[in-house]
């Protein structure tokens, strides 16, 4: 499960709109093997996701 | 036959030095004239066109850097085809820079080109294939540039061609 699919699960508030550079969060993969992770959390009333909740998605 | 003239200036003291490239190269500079031309100077002068040539598969909602694996030219050898996927030229001045891309199903995309790891230019919100283009300045030492990509579902990039997936750059003015 990606990271976009996990924080969906976690807030299944949030759209797809919420992820674009118009959003409040962005989502990053450097290409580099470290994989996606979140470059930017700006919501104004749901918290960035802990890494305990991200792993906790199953 | 035309003529060529060295006038010095009426006043002050400084001076044009012509120098000759410390090579056993034979070097011609065509200077324009009134009727237009332009100077062009190629040795250092970076251009480089690359191309994705294996598969990328990208998730959704996540701006993820693309690979361009081949090297179509690189002139100067400033783009990194291997390890960054960055074009990080070393003469300072003013780049215009393209790209374009391609999904190889219909899902919505985003590229942008990245300066120094932040977004600088945003393609349309669009189905399928978009491109982006920028001109930008670098310093001719750290500055690097990157292309991202953005798909709304999972997906992947095609990779048929030169044609599909491709960013290319080239100096336009010096610093």
């Amino acid at each position: 499960m990606s990271l976009y699919e996990k924080i969906i699960a976690i807030y299944p508030q949030l759209v797809e709109a919420d992820f674009r550079p118009t959003g409040a969060i962005l989502l990053q993969n450097d290409s580099d093997g470290k994989g996606d992770y979140i470059a930017k959390w700006e919501h104004p009333t749901l918290a960035k996701p802990t890494q305990e909740q991200l792993d906790g998605v199953k | 036959m035309s003529t060529l003239a060295l006038a010095a200036g009426a006043s002050g003291t400084g001076s044009v030095t012509i120098q000759a490239p410390a090579t056993n190269n034979t070097d011609v500079i065509n200077l324009p004239d009134t009727n237009g031309g332009t100077i062009m100077v190629s040795s250092a002068m970076p251009a480089f066109s690359a191309w994705q040539s294996s598969s990328q598969s990208i998730t959704a909602g996540t701006f993820t850097k693309v690979q361009f694996q081949t090297k179509l030219f690189d002139t100067n050898n400033n783009f990194d085809s291997t390890t960054n996927y960055r074009f990080t030229p070393t003469v300072a001045g003013y780049y215009q820079l393209n790209a374009s891309l391609y999904v190889s199903t219909a899902i919505v995309m985003q590229p942008a080109i990245y300066k120094n790891g932040t977004a600088a230019a945003y393609g349309a919100y669009v189905t399928q294939t978009n491109g982006v283009g920028a001109l930008m300045y670098f310093n001719g030492s750290t500055d690097y540039v990157e292309v991202y990509v953005y798909l709304a579902s999972n997906g992947a990039l095609q990779n048929a061609s030169s044609a599909y997936n491709y960013f290319n750059g080239s100096l336009v003015r010096a610093a």
